[in-house]
């Protein structure tokens, strides 16, 4: 249903990860609609409304952040384990803090200071991406994200633009003389 | 229980605090800011000086400057006071810090930051004009932008004048206008050059104070296996991954805040302003180490007070929102408590100013462009819009009541509904149309508009767990997509080379 433009009339692995991408946020986006949607009705919020969005939420983060690291032609390449891993961190997360039943009491068994449950959601949702994510970024930032000569090239395009302005503002400035 | 927003959490009343230590660090902290707004002032010549610090910022500071403005004074007082209140459902609020740095750098940073390299551009709608070849698209996505400030400034100028009251022992009155006038002071003559660097100190003093605080609530309770074992015996449920909140509820916020922060320009503002764009590379990671230290109060202090008052080492609290102040001034050392009080000050400031800032541009840049004009003089109009900003936040904030809490509210949702698909979305997909940018940025501003009025007027509940600000969201994204598929054959006409060069790199 929505796809990427490419003038050549060729797909290439960048167009199908955007394509990947943005029908994966698309579905997200309804499940997480239909979620919202469920808890108007008449008997309050059904008991598989949460699920919607716990798995929803992933995904559409997921597919956002995919969608803005696609590069050119090119797929996400090694980008693609940081992701899947991060999605999963999040939705393993969410859903184990559904699942599991309440358990908390004084005898709880506590995860650095926390009982299993809030442990999942703290340094599990809270902070393993953030081992992950920010360092991949740096990682692969020349070759996934931005290089030296991409910058030149907007610059040099820039100039272009501002030479550009130049003449029409010339050629304005002429016209009613003329 | 019902979502109760975080925004409507800054309007606390907060307790006297004017003891000599406070007055002395907090006269300490103006000093600093009006010196750091002088120094400022004499290098802002240009609009692009005093919009957008001439693209000029160092990482370092860009990041903790990023850092400032991103935590409001509710970091502090109003998100204590809501775990406090809720357990742990109410660190939904902030969780999602571990993803949404590394995600706008990958959706926003580069594509904005290389679209100024190219364009000169210097606003949010000036990117979404560019994006969409659109005078319009740029005009709604100002007026969108220009509704959520006004909502912010008022409820940052009455943050503002409680904190300054409580500091100083003004009145509420008082407090404002000194807030607002020494904010005024350096937005103006300083414009956002002053604005980032008293930024990069007022966040260094929020991460200072934090872990100070971490520390002290650490030791104080004999470590978190000593503050949960405490809470387990009384209130198990506070402890459980939902808190109080239903599961619904919490996802919303996570939702809500995760997603939403694409939208939020005082964020997103930044990615101008980075002085070499390969710097980017260390900013998410930077960025999210920062909240993560800034943050460290929230957690602790609302657990930690939980556990304190169940063992009786604190009174019980007269209100949730008493979390903070009561721990500083009956628990921890003063100047802990100086610390964190001027910290909540440097919040609200570098928020305002920040707002003032991009709302002056707003009116001196985005809006003539929506009508086919530029302002000749920017530099000067800006200065003049950015007083008369201030002046209408301070009345609004002095003379509405509860007014501003309502305009407080929608500030985040609608930033959110209306940006987030027409630019985080539609500078990462070729296929959007102009014509799908502004139905969704409509869509998001008339649903939230709407929904926000309603409830506030109490003609309509939302169930348990379901906010104005997501089901506004949701709409303007599947809008969005729904629009630009059926006027899909428009696409490629509506892409400038060197627009489409910048999102494909």
């Amino acid at each position: 249903m929505l796809e990427t433009i490419n003038r050549s009339g060729t797909t290439t692995r960048g167009d199908r990860t955007r394509n990947a991408a943005l029908a994966a946020l698309c579905v997200a986006i309804v499940a997480i609609a239909v979620g919202y949607g469920a808890a108007f009705g008449k008997s309050g919020t059904p008991v598989w409304a949460p699920w919607l969005l716990a798995i929803g939420i992933p995904i559409s983060l997921g597919a956002i952040m995919i969608l803005g690291a696609t590069r050119g032609q090119n797929g996400i390449g090694p980008l693609k384990l940081p992701f899947l891993f991060v999605v999963g961190v999040l939705a393993i997360g969410f859903c184990a803090a559904l699942a599991l039943p309440a358990t908390e009491s004084p005898l709880s068994k506590l995860w650095l200071g926390l009982p299993a449950r809030a442990a999942v959601v703290i340094y599990g949702i809270g902070l393993l991406p953030i081992v992950v994510l920010p360092v991949a970024y740096a990682l692969t930032f020349e070759t996934q994200t931005l290089s030296a000569e991409d910058v030149e090239r907007v610059r040099a395009m820039g100039r272009e633009n501002r030479e550009r302005g130049l003449l029409a503002k010339d050629a304005s400035d002429r016209e009613p003389s003329a | 229980m019902g979502l109760r927003t975080p925004m409507a959490l800054l309007q606390v009343a907060l307790p006297s605090a004017a003891q000599p230590a406070v007055v002395a660090v907090g006269v300490l902290y103006f000093g600093v800011v009006v010196a750091i707004s002088v120094w400022a002032a004499r290098r802002t010549r240009t609009a692009s000086d005093f919009f957008v610090a001439g693209k000029g910022i160092g990482l370092i500071a860009l990041t903790v400057a990023s850092v400032s403005v991103s935590v409001s004074g509710f970091a502090f007082i109003g998100g204590p006071g809501f775990i406090y209140a809720v357990g742990l459902g109410a660190m939904y609020i902030v969780l999602p810090a571990a993803v949404t740095n590394v995600m706008g750098a990958w959706v926003l940073a580069k594509r904005m930051r290389l679209l100024g390299e190219a364009r000169n551009l210097i606003t949010i709608p000036d990117a979404i004009g560019a994006r969409y070849r659109s005078p319009a698209a740029q005009g709604l996505a100002a007026v969108a932008m220009l509704v959520g400030i006004v909502g912010y400034m008022a409820t940052n100028a009455l943050a503002m004048g409680v904190v300054i009251n409580s500091i100083f022992g003004v009145g509420l009155g008082w407090g404002i206008w000194i807030g607002m006038g020494v904010t005024l002071a350096y937005s103006a003559s300083g414009g956002i050059l002053a604005g980032i660097y008293n930024d990069v100190f007022q966040g260094t003093l929020m991460a200072v104070a934090s872990v100070l605080v971490f520390l002290f609530v650490l030791s104080y309770g004999g470590g978190l296996g000593e503050i949960s074992r405490t809470i387990l015996a009384h209130d198990p449920t506070f402890l459980g991954p939902w808190g109080k909140l239903t599961p619904l509820a919490a996802l919303s916020f996570f939702f809500v805040f995760s997603m939403g922060s694409l939208g939020q320009p005082q964020a997103v503002h930044k990615y101008y302003m980075l002085r070499d764009p390969l710097q980017l590379k260390w900013y998410p990671l930077l960025k999210t180490l920062g909240l993560v230290l800034v943050l460290l109060l929230y957690f602790s202090v609302g657990v930690g007070v939980k556990a304190f008052v169940l063992d009786g080492r604190l009174a019980p609290l007269a209100s949730p929102d008493q979390a903070t102040p009561s721990l500083l001034l009956h628990v921890t050392p003063i100047i802990l408590a100086a610390l964190v009080f001027s910290g909540v000050a440097a919040a609200t400031m570098s928020a305002a100013n920040s707002f003032i800032n991009i709302g002056a541009a707003i009116v001196t840049h985005d809006l003539p462009i929506a009508f086919g004009r530029r302002v000749r003089n920017e530099l000067g109009w800006g200065r003049a819009i950015t007083v008369l900003i201030a002046i209408a936040a301070a009345i609004t904030a002095q003379r509405s009541g509860t007014m501003v809490a309502f305009l407080g509210i929608f500030g985040w949702g609608l930033f959110a509904s209306t940006l987030v698909p027409a630019l985080a979305v539609g500078l990462n997909w070729q296929g959007a149309t102009r014509a799908g940018a502004i139905a969704s940025m409509a869509t998001g501003l008339v649903v939230t508009l709407a929904l926000e009025t309603a409830a506030y007027r109490k003609a309509f509940t939302f169930p348990a767990g379901v906010t104005a600000s997501a089901v506004a969201m949701v709409a303007s994204f599947l809008v969005f997509f729904l629009v630009s598929w059926v006027t899909r054959r428009a696409a490629p006409l509506q892409l400038d080379p060197d627009v489409q060069l910048v999102m494909e790199l």
